[in-house]
């Protein structure tokens, strides 16, 4: 059941997509906890076991098998990728097989949705994304007593067994609308639509913008990294065409790239 | 009429169609998926007109902007354009909101009832709560015990640890401790060798070669943000235009992973390695000649006024640091050392950092020298991408205190910790002394203490110890915002409202090399029935009066900190900040205010101290075996803890968020990971996940294994900042306080804590 | 084979049966009102349930609950120059503010302006002491919409009262009906309770000047948030309208 929109003639579009530089990410975390206070992100007293942890943005840890001392360590911060897929059909693996329509990608910013309400926590999307990019609600969010009160009315509170991720802060693209339908512009300048993890990052080492156009700064990174073969996607071989972009000058952290995730919930390794 | 089964059937028939036909079953499904969709325990936040305040995050001095929904704050974001931070934030000032809002906030004044820590309290008035103080803290002056109160804070820079300092001088006590970290060493360091009343300001941002003695720069040493926004200047630009990160540890730390070389050597050997650089270096003669020859002391050798010969730093290093000799110490072979020294002396801006992990702790005073030296080696002192001393800006002098014969005489007695006695005369606070001093005397020698902004009790080394200490103080009085272990131990919480809710001022973060002044405001309403600390000391010194209150001639708080921003008020409350954006430090003609003038490698104020000096080599940076406690048969591993990003280990608890970015492999349900290398797990057959028990010679824990290849074989390493006992079960109970399993290794010369490591031993549990 | 038999022998007993009921004495009814009886009996079922359906279920569902203050909208638009947009206006940030704060109320109506006992009520009852008004928010959508005043209005160049009808020429305050089971008013089902009628999608047929006659706002259901983009050429992409 695919729900696709935003195939209008005329329309500007957009295709927001991220350039994330290993060579400057520390893994110091502050991106995913800037992530769960801007997403209202639920959290519970043992968050130990990472699958069933809840997270739109985590950052992983790979090393590269080494033994000491040649070990070296890579941290890779995982949004969701936001696959376009190739085609004419735009195989976004997740939204293919959603029998609610509850998840759609739109044509006119290139962000794929998750709809709370309408999700009926078959799990078929965490089945079918490659990159652990969904999460379940396995326990009703609760937050101990007075917490509520940080929570932002931009983005939705969940409930138990639905499932959620990583919408590229799109209450912020809302937001930059807002302002400038305000002013009677259509155009979204590049600084009016970040997302909180690139804001939050002390390294700068995530760039967020428009894939398309050639003044975003994420446009410039990613045909600069191609030139000097440093930029990759993950799991680039499936086809899943994702927006995320990477760039590390590590050749072995390139290689993992294609196949980091290893054993569900494990560390991962990598020769 | 009888209505028979078939009846029904016919009426229900009727009825159904009738419903069906009614709007009733699809209205009601409709509602009832709209009910299912919006239960009524999932909040639903309010909406409201969104305003942005700025403030300056009291983690790590960064400037912050708050998004708040009516009155609400919603997030917590880095502020652009604030000179630490530039619009990045760390992880924990992120999740600030969690502590603002969660019920890890002490609600009010709390007074203990039943047994110490057993977590009773009732609620009473401020009233009668500094009606306490006033009444112990009377009594115990009236008895001429002044100088048996003291106070431990987390900094002593600012108005309000200002204050508590001013209290104790106008009161009658020398106590004030600051608890422990890299600036007790790192004061004392330049203090000797530059004659600067000040920690170190290291230009990182212009640095090209950055040579790191286990400094945790990217765990978060000094401010967090401005370091790894300096590290990603490192990683800008052409290949060939980086910066070079050179990182030495045992460990690979997320520091290591970043640097661009990474040399593990033997824990605590970071000394003589820094003296093996400078061997390459004088040998070689790499040194810059111009700042050596003119602007150094007691490099060469020299003759003093009574003709005695003295041997200089040069001479030292190259009799006993060669490369093969450092190379046996550390572990690193003399190649790669002879190549380290000369990459390091060769390099544009090179610059050598100290201060283990985070910074969270002292060290070893002529370790800290040794890599001092280097950059004096290389000339990089007061210059662009070199070190300077911290300067602060200037502010408005209070006026001296007029102390009264009490005063005096409580001030002039012996501090509780040993500083500034005949035996470390330039020491200031020794944090990490007190309990062992506390516990080795029969009498009672503190029989008041008021902590603020610090958690003793819980990062203070060998936790029994402390424990111990804690118990025989009978009055302790905590100023914490949040349910400490420190506040859970105390006989009465005055809370301080959380640094949201009040104004302060913010002084120049750590290591930084530009003078700012940043302003703490209330951003939003105080959530519970808090009072400012400086209000109540104020207050409390009123209430003693005499002399005491006439040292605190201002109304409240806010006079004093207005009146000492003083002129620069109006630009500081309308910026956010005062930034000396122009400051330059000064050039080395009056750089150094030591006795000769000059940078010392030969520290000249020992003997001019009085402190007893056989040899040269006292005087001189050099390396100290520090054998780590234990027996080597007993206990034949090293443990070392180590500082992680997502952990914090100082005096606020780590927030929910924060322990959820923890990896598996660090925390599992509630207990902690280990590192361990295969080769040594091995030995002892470990593996992955094992269930262990790690012993110490202080004390014993379980723990899990995990396999790490980035640590070096035979040693361990375990994260701080677990094994809380206070705060709520999202923090407590999990892991183990790393406290518990240390004890306190004195550095002979400054009686700091040295310690960086203990022995161990892992057996399968 | 046996299956015949069976059937035989069922329609033999049935005979039987009907035989001997009419050699019956007793019986007094006429046959042709037995056989209407199951005609009766299902009539009765079906009036019934479509009186419940129909008339008593909308009742039940919605309980009604009145406005703190009985607010006349077309006394203001008198008073105020810039139209709905003078208390309910744009934030710089392109936000819009609603239902207005008490201090909007209170830059006019600090002291008594005049003699409505319901203006009264508003300043000893919230002014004075600072509360603010608990106002029913007929236009309240799900926790789950986000719903954009600035596209709307500034961008669309919709009228206020294409969606929220002529409200802002009432005199009184209607009662809100609250649906029981959600929470929400009735306006965004609509007031035809079968969620048809003019209120339903043929107010997508009305152009804006029949709309603008509406007493009672438009319904205000997900398919009409989607006809109506739809109709203008809108993006229907889940995160448009949902957060």
């Amino acid at each position: 059941m695919k729900e696709e929109h935003g195939h209008r003639p005329g329309k500007k579009t957009y295709k927001y997509g991220m350039v994330i530089d290993l060579d400057k990410c520390t893994g110091c975390g502050a991106c995913m906890v800037a992530c769960m206070a801007e997403n209202n992100i639920s959290f519970r007293k043992d968050e130990t076991n990472k699958l069933v942890s809840n997270f739109w943005m985590r950052v992983y840890k790979i090393t590269n098998g080494r033994s000491f001392p040649d070990t070296d360590v890579c941290y890779i911060p995982r949004p969701c990728m936001h696959c376009e897929g190739h085609g004419h059909h735009h195989h976004t693996p997740c939204v293919s097989v959603c029998p609610a329509c509850a998840t759609d990608y739109d044509h006119e910013t290139g962000i794929v949705s998750q709809i709370y309400t309408r999700c009926f926590g078959c799990r078929y999307c965490m089945a079918a994304c490659p990159y652990h990019a969904r999460v379940f609600n396995w326990w009703d969010p609760s937050w101990p007593k007075g917490m509520e009160k940080y929570l932002s009315p931009d983005v939705s509170p969940r409930m138990r067994g639905v499932v959620e991720k990583c919408t590229f802060c799109h209450h912020r693209l809302q937001r930059a609308r807002n302002k400038t339908y305000s002013e009677g512009r259509r155009e979204i300048r590049e600084d009016e639509y970040q997302t909180a993890c690139t804001q939050a990052c002390p390294a700068g080492a995530i760039t967020f913008g428009d894939l398309k156009n050639p003044e975003h700064k994420v446009h410039k990174l990613v045909e600069e990294g191609k030139k000097k073969k440093i930029a990759f996607r993950l799991l680039e071989k499936l086809g899943t065409n994702p927006k995320v972009y990477y760039v590390s000058t590590k050749d072995w952290v390139q290689k993992a790239a294609d196949v980091y995730l290893g054993e569900e919930g494990k560390p991962v390794t990598h020769a | 009429m009888k209505l028979d089964r078939r009846g029904f059937i016919q009426f229900s028939l009727g009825a159904g169609a009738g419903i069906t036909l009614s709007p009733l079953p699809w209205k009601l499904t409709d509602d009832f998926s709209i009910w299912t969709q919006n239960w009524p325990w999932t909040p639903v936040p309010r909406t409201g007109e969104v305003t942005h305040v700025n403030t300056v995050s009291k983690h790590c001095g960064s400037g912050i902007t708050l998004r708040k929904v009516g009155d609400r704050a919603t997030k917590i974001e880095g502020r652009k354009g604030y000179p630490v931070n530039d619009g990045g934030i760390s992880i924990q000032t992120a999740a600030d909101l969690q502590l603002l809002y969660g019920p890890w906030r002490v609600p009010g004044p709390l007074r203990r009832v039943g047994k110490r820590g057993s977590g009773h309290w009732e609620n009473i008035s401020w009233e009668k709560a500094i009606g306490d103080v006033v009444q112990k803290l009377s009594d115990l002056r009236r008895k001429g015990k002044s100088h048996t109160v003291a106070c431990i804070l987390g900094s002593d820079r600012g108005t309000v640890p200002q204050l508590f300092s001013r209290f104790l001088k106008a009161y009658g006590s020398p106590n004030f401790i600051r608890t422990a970290s890299c600036d007790d060493t790192y004061e004392l360091a330049m203090s000797l060798m530059q004659g600067a009343a000040a920690s170190v300001a290291y230009d990182l941002e212009h640095a090209k070669y950055i040579l790191s003695f286990g400094c945790g720069l990217i765990e978060g040493w000094g401010s967090t943000v401005r370091v790894i926004k300096a590290h990603s200047i490192w990683r800008s630009g052409n290949l060939k235009e980086r910066a070079t990160l050179v990182q030495i540890e045992p460990r690979l730390s997320n520091t290591a992973a970043k640097a661009d070389q990474w040399y593990p050597i033997n824990p605590g050997t970071e000394g003589a390695l820094a003296l093996g650089l400078a061997h390459v270096i004088i040998k070689k003669s790499l040194y810059h000649t111009d700042f050596v020859e003119n602007h150094t002391f007691g490099f060469e050798d020299w003759t003093d006024d009574s003709g005695r010969r003295h041997i200089g730093f040069k001479r030292l290093v190259l009799k006993k640091y060669s490369p093969n000799a450092v190379s046996r110490i550390t572990g690193l072979s003399a190649k790669k050392i002879v190549r380290l020294a000369t990459a390091f002396a060769k390099a544009d801006r090179p610059i050598a950092v100290w201060g283990r992990g985070k910074g969270t702790t002292s060290g070893s005073l002529y370790e800290c020298m040794a890599v001092h030296a280097l950059n004096a080696l290389v000339g990089n002192i007061n210059k662009i991408g070199g070190v300077s001393t911290l300067p602060e800006v200037a502010t408005e002098t209070w006026p001296k205190v007029d102390q009264d014969h009490i005063a005096r005489t409580g001030s002039g007695m012996p501090r509780i910790d040993g500083a500034g006695g005949s035996r470390y005369p330039f020491t200031r606070y020794l944090p990490e002394r007190w309990p062992q001093i506390v516990n080795g005397h029969k009498a009672c020698l503190i029989e008041a203490l008021l902590v603020h902004e610090a958690d003793p009790y819980y990062t203070t080394l060998d936790s029994a110890a402390v424990a111990r200490a804690f118990d025989r103080i009978p009055f302790v009085v905590s100023f914490s915002t949040l349910m400490d272990e420190t506040a859970y131990h105390a006989d009465l919480i005055l809370p301080n409202p959380h640094y949201l809710e009040r104004w302060e001022d913010a002084p120049t973060p750590t290591g930084l090399q530009v003078p700012i002044l940043g302003l703490v405001r209330p951003v939003v309403s105080p959530q519970f029935d808090t009072r400012h600390a400086g209000d109540v000391i104020l207050t409390i010194a009123k209430r003693l009066g005499g002399v005491v209150g006439d040292a605190f001639p201002w109304e409240d708080y806010e006079t004093v900190l207005k009146e000492t921003i003083g002129d620069k008020w109006d630009t500081l409350e309308e910026a956010g900040y005062i930034e000396e954006a122009d400051y330059t430090p000064p050039v080395w003609e009056n750089a150094f205010a030591t006795a000769s003038g000059k940078f010392e490698f030969y520290i000249t104020a020992f003997e001019q101290a009085g402190m007893k000096i056989n040899k040269d080599l006292q005087c001189l940076p050099h390396y100290e075996p520090a054998q780590p406690e234990g027996n080597p048969a007993t206990y034949p591993l090293i443990l070392i803890p180590v500082e992680l990003t997502r952990l914090a280990n100082g005096a606020v608890g780590n927030p929910p968020f924060c322990m959820k970015t923890l990896e598996e492999t660090e925390l599992k349900k509630n207990d902690l990971f280990i590192e361990v290398n295969p080769k040594t797990a091995a030995k002892y057959r470990l593996s992955e996940g094992q269930d262990t028990m790690l012993e110490t010679p202080r004390g014993k824990a379980r723990v899990l294994v995990h396999l790490f290849e980035g640590i070096m074989p035979g040693v361990i390493a375990i994260p701080k900042g677990l094994g809380h006992t206070a705060y709520d079960d999202y923090l407590a109970g999990k892991g183990v306080n790393t406290n518990s399993l240390m004890g306190v290794t004195e550095d002979p010369i400054s009686g700091l804590s040295a310690t960086w490591g203990i022995r161990a031993k892992l057996t399968r549990v | 084979m046996s299956t015949t038999e069976e059937k035989e022998k069922t329609v033999a007993e049935g005979e039987q049966e009907t035989a001997e009921h009419a050699a019956a004495p007793e019986q007094l009814e006429p046959v042709t009102w037995r056989f209407l009886i199951p005609i009766v009996l299902f009539g009765v079922g079906f009036v019934v349930s479509l009186f419940i359906g129909w008339v008593i279920f909308p009742k039940i569902i919605y309980c009604e609950k009145h406005q703190p203050i009985d607010f006349s909208h077309s006394v203001h638009q008198e008073a105020v120059d810039e139209g709905c947009e003078s208390c309910h206006f744009f934030r710089e940030d392109g936000s819009f503010s609603g239902i207005p704060k008490l201090e909007n109320c209170a830059e006019c109506h600090e002291e008594a302006m005049g003699e409505n006992p319901e203006e009264a009520k508003l300043i000893e009852k919230y002014v004075e002491p600072g509360k603010e008004i608990p106002w029913l928010t007929y236009a309240s959508q799900p926790d789950c919409v986000f719903f954009s005043h600035a596209a709307h209005i500034k961008m669309a160049e919709l009228e206020c009262a294409a969606c929220h009808g002529r409200i802002g020429d009432s005199d009184h305050t209607r009662p809100y009906q609250c649906n029981i089971l959600t929470g929400y008013s009735r306006d965004i089902w609509g007031w035809n309770i079968a969620g048809m009628g003019k209120n339903a999608w043929d107010w997508m047929k009305m152009d804006d000047s029949a709309r603008m006659k509406m007493d009672r706002p438009a319904r205000m259901k997900m398919d009409d948030c989607g006809d109506c983009h739809e109709k203008r050429g809108t993006s229907n992409a889940c995160f448009v309208c949902h957060k």
